[in-house]
């Protein structure tokens, strides 16, 4: 079945819509929670309950002074926000979030684009994405945001070997690239959290540290480097990194749901709704481990990523195909 | 084949309009400052303010990082079509998996005893 040109891109519009719905009021709910957990109301203003507050943020740095650092280099300073905001944007065309429904006669597919190559794809955006953020840090031409830079690149990159290979179990027993037939995959046996419970530990756990979250917000140090790479950006420009960042994140969410958690099945509920309800839980315990857990040191980051995690994930690598091959 | 990426072109064309649209907008509707002064574009220096660094210099930890994951993520990519046929060739397949992996953890090894992984 395929799906017509027009519908796609609807649904494409709707899509992107729903995305950047999801990371306004993302950013509003992180508030909210982290207010309540430091015994405080967090932003309450605008609107009932502060539910109008991502609107006047986006007002408020559309209306910001554009800046530039008089030495920096402009033409890249102001794409890498772009290209960070983009590549992150994009990788949520794979996702699989529903199994395809006939409206009238047309058929809709239940996600963007399914592509056979899906994993490597996602990796592969996330990779680009880190341009973005080097690039920015570099053209700003300020000491803080050059280290910022320099350090969230090392970051990403170190911890992206571990969350590759963590992924590689989840391959081996579904035997495909494709996110859909991962999904199927799980359908038919099991939800692979069960079997690749230490794969699905330091997925998490890696791609944490991959969006630059806390305890793993190291490119962010307020103490150390005052902002990180973003240190001489405002306005939208330093919204479309803040746009990258929660994007990535609901990204990876939305991945470990359709690789460990069966993906959009479930039981009576609509496909999309399972989807949701499986993705709130994963955002909640990201914004519980904000609040929770304190910075880490950057040697034991880095110790850690390449002496625990990289060992750890090949072990479970090794193990998986041992036992898939052993089975079949 | 080609026809799935039909709907990922036309996405990638929705993903790249909203943030040069941003930016477009950040440009159209911002608040000017009433006076260009030379401070007001010098980069952030806690203060004190000694004027742009000139050449940028970065500790060699960084770069050593980098070679280190070119080396293990070019090999992990290698695994992963690996992954996706092992079952077909069952044995032959682990067999071939661990000697990649065991060339692997030699050099892991090397890289440990040299002292490369500790951050400096």
């Amino acid at each position: 079945m395929r799906e017509a040109w027009w519908i796609s891109i609807i649904k494409g519009f709707v899509l992107i819509n729903v995305v950047l719905g999801a990371f306004a009021y993302m950013t509003l709910v992180e508030r909210k929670f982290m207010g309540r957990m430091q015994l405080r109301y967090g932003p309450n203003r605008a609107g009932p309950y502060g539910l109008l507050q991502p609107i006047a943020d986006l007002v408020k740095l559309i209306r910001k002074e554009s800046f530039f650092p008089a030495s920096g280099v402009d033409i890249l300073y102001i794409a890498s926000p772009v290209v960070a905001a983009f590549t992150a944007l994009l990788a949520f065309a794979v996702i699989p979030f529903g199994g395809g429904w006939t409206i009238f006669g047309h058929y809709v597919a239940g996600q963007m684009a399914d592509v056979p190559i899906a994993l490597i794809l996602l990796f592969a955006l996330g990779s680009l994405g880190i341009y973005g953020f080097i690039v920015g840090g570099w053209a700003s031409n300020s000491k803080y945001a050059l280290l910022g830079s320099m350090r969230t690149c090392a970051q990403m990159v170190s911890y992206e070997v571990s969350l590759a290979l963590s992924v590689l179990g989840v391959v081996l027993m579904a035997q495909s690239l494709s996110l859909t037939e991962i999904v199927a995959k799980q359908h038919a046996t099991i939800w692979f959290a069960i079997p690749q419970l230490l794969g699905l530990l330091i997925f998490f756990v890696s791609g944490s540290a991959e969006t630059n979250r806390a305890p793993f917000d190291l490119p962010e140090a307020e103490q150390e480097l005052v902002a990180g790479y973003h240190t001489e950006y405002s306005g939208m420009r330093w919204g479309l990194f803040q746009m990258a960042e929660y994007i990535n994140l609901i990204t990876l969410s939305a991945l470990c749901v359709t690789l460990f958690f069966g993906g959009w099945h479930g039981p009576f509920l609509p496909g999309p709704l399972w989807f949701v309800l499986k993705l709130i839980p994963i955002l909640f315990v990201f914004i519980w481990m904000r609040t929770t857990l304190p910075r880490l040191r950057y040697d034991q980051l880095m110790r850690f990523g390449w002496k625990v995690l990289l060992p750890l994930a090949t072990l479970n690598a090794v193990v998986t195909a041992f036992l898939v091959v052993l089975v079949d | 084949m080609l026809d799935n990426w039909l709907p990922f072109l036309i996405y990638a064309l929705f993903a790249l309009a909203i943030p040069v649209s941003m930016v477009v907008m950040s440009f159209a509707f911002a608040q000017r400052p009433a006076k260009r002064t030379r401070t007001r574009g010098l980069p952030f220096e806690s203060g004190v303010s000694q004027g742009p660094p000139k050449t940028q210099r970065f500790t060699v930890s960084f770069y050593l990082t980098a070679m280190l994951f070119i080396v293990f993520d070019i090999e992990i990519v290698f695994l992963y079509p690996l992954a996706v046929i092992l079952n077909e060739l069952a044995w032959f397949a682990f067999l071939e998996l661990l000697f990649f992996i065991g060339i692997l953890v030699v050099a892991y090894v090397y890289v440990w005893r040299k002292g490369a992984l500790e951050w400096q």
